[in-house]
């Protein structure tokens, strides 16, 4: 399977809507993130800076609905975007707490203070994606 | 003299000796009058010291002599938060010095030096006395960054972002104000001064670590002028536009969400606190911002405070 292609996204939607593995941290760490899932609906885009294609990821109460791969997120409620080498850290496991925390991936547009209320499952969320094995 | 005195003048080897008690009062002493810039600026003058003085042989004894391992990872676990924290205000705080006053910009350089030896500091702690690997700066966070908590995630990713938002345009009042409410209120007002109560009255109550306590006790000294500066700035920002009231609200009810989040536990109790001790501890630390500088919050805000989790000992 190829890093963003169509066969990706929609692996990256199955694996984001099932979760992580939950083993090695604590239930009411999962509880929040549950918390902040429930209802959960807004539209995600995750780009490459350097292709400048992104993964729309479309969430509806609660639930990953669609994916597409698209090289414009205009629809989008939050568009995130990091550089190639960004991209191959998570995929060779780099943590995505840091990732966020060290803002390589920006937010280039959508309400940074809204974006956060849920940031635990966000990370959670590009953690699972990023597991995805990849050619 | 009296204590706070005492605090205000002491040189680095009069930090030793101090109480982190009083140190703490001489943070809020000001809080009801709130010195101007300029004040901060001179005080800064006075007060800098100089981190390569600092002194970890004892430590390094303590640490691994003295200090049992559950005690260690605790110790480890809350300060690495800092380690971090520290070098990720150093590199977000140029942007917010862009706007405000030039009396503003001029004390903000003195806040981004603090910031800058305060990251030398911990990079000395975690070098020389935890033992973390690594030749430079970065190697040496980068060992450090898996006991760092979501306590501290959340919060400084939260920052880096409004520090983006806020490059857009430094001048925008709204976004100097949310970001300031994140920066100066919780991380500076409530976390920062929650993890020096923890970790300099488990020290001074054990005897442990004199260089950790001289260096974090004179960094806490150092938060007198940064929270004191950001309690000014948000006061002086409402009472030119009550409307900003709204975006300080805005601010607290995102960090309030995101705190209980704890995705492991930490024993804190091996360092002498109990989870209810740093849950009452966090809401007395903002309470006393809040009451002092004049910030009136709405029920729900008030509800979500009475709700905070001691996350810091892992939810």
């Amino acid at each position: 399977m190829r890093f963003f292609t169509p066969e990706w996204a929609e692996a990256a939607r199955a694996a984001v809507d099932a979760g992580p593995e939950r083993a090695g941290k604590l239930p009411t760490y999962w509880n929040w993130i549950d918390r902040a899932r429930t209802g959960y609906t807004a539209t995600w885009a995750l780009g490459v800076r350097e292709t400048g294609e992104y993964l729309v990821l479309r969430w509806k109460d609660g639930k990953c609905a669609e994916a597409e791969i698209t090289s414009d997120p205009s629809a989008a409620d939050y568009v995130l975007a990091a550089g190639a080498d960004t991209w191959r850290e998570l995929r060779e496991g780099a943590d995505p707490g840091r990732v966020v925390m060290y803002r390589q991936l920006r937010l280039e547009r959508g309400d940074v203070l809204a974006f956060f209320r849920v940031i635990y499952f966000f990370v959670e969320s590009l953690a699972a994606l990023s597991r995805l094995r990849t050619d | 003299m009296t204590e706070l005195t005492d605090v205000a003048e002491s040189d680095l080897r009069g930090i030793r000796d101090l109480d982190i008690d009083d140190v703490l009062a001489y943070v809020h002493r000001d809080l009801k009058r709130l010195p101007d810039y300029t004040e901060l600026y001179k005080r800064y003058l006075r007060q800098r010291w100089d981190v390569y003085e600092l002194d970890f042989s004892q430590d390094v004894a303590d640490w691994r002599e003295r200090m049992t391992q559950e005690e260690r990872d605790a110790f480890v676990g809350i300060s690495a938060g800092f380690h971090h924290g520290e070098r990720q205000v150093e590199v977000e705080l140029p942007v917010f010095m862009l706007g405000g006053s030039e009396e503003s910009k001029i004390y903000m350089s003195s806040q981004i030096e603090d910031e800058a030896r305060h990251t030398v500091f911990f990079d000395r702690f975690y070098r020389e006395v935890v033992g973390m690997p690594g030749d430079s700066v970065q190697e040496v966070l980068d060992a450090s960054f898996e006991h760092v908590s979501e306590t501290f995630v959340g919060p400084f990713g939260l920052l880096a972002y409004q520090a983006d938002e806020l490059r857009k345009d430094p001048e925008d009042p709204a976004a100097r104000v949310r970001y300031g409410t994140t920066y100066f209120l919780w991380i500076e007002g409530v976390l920062a001064l929650s993890v020096m109560k923890i970790t300099l009255t488990y020290c001074r109550e054990r005897g442990f670590l004199p260089g950790y306590y001289t260096g974090f006790t004179a960094t806490c000294r150092d938060e007198a002028r940064h929270v004191q500066f950001g309690m000014r700035f948000l006061r002086d920002s409402v009472q030119e536009d009550p409307r900003l009231l709204l975006q300080i609200h805005e601010t607290l009810r995102t960090i309030l969400a995101i705190n209980g989040a704890a995705s492991r536990r930490l024993a804190l109790e091996s360092l002498g606190w109990t989870p209810e001790e740093v849950r009452r501890l966090m809401i007395r630390q903002l309470h006393m911002k809040l009451t002092d500088v004049g910030i009136a919050i709405p029920p729900d805000i008030r509800e979500m405070v009475s709700r905070i989790e001691p996350e810091l000992a892992g939810g």
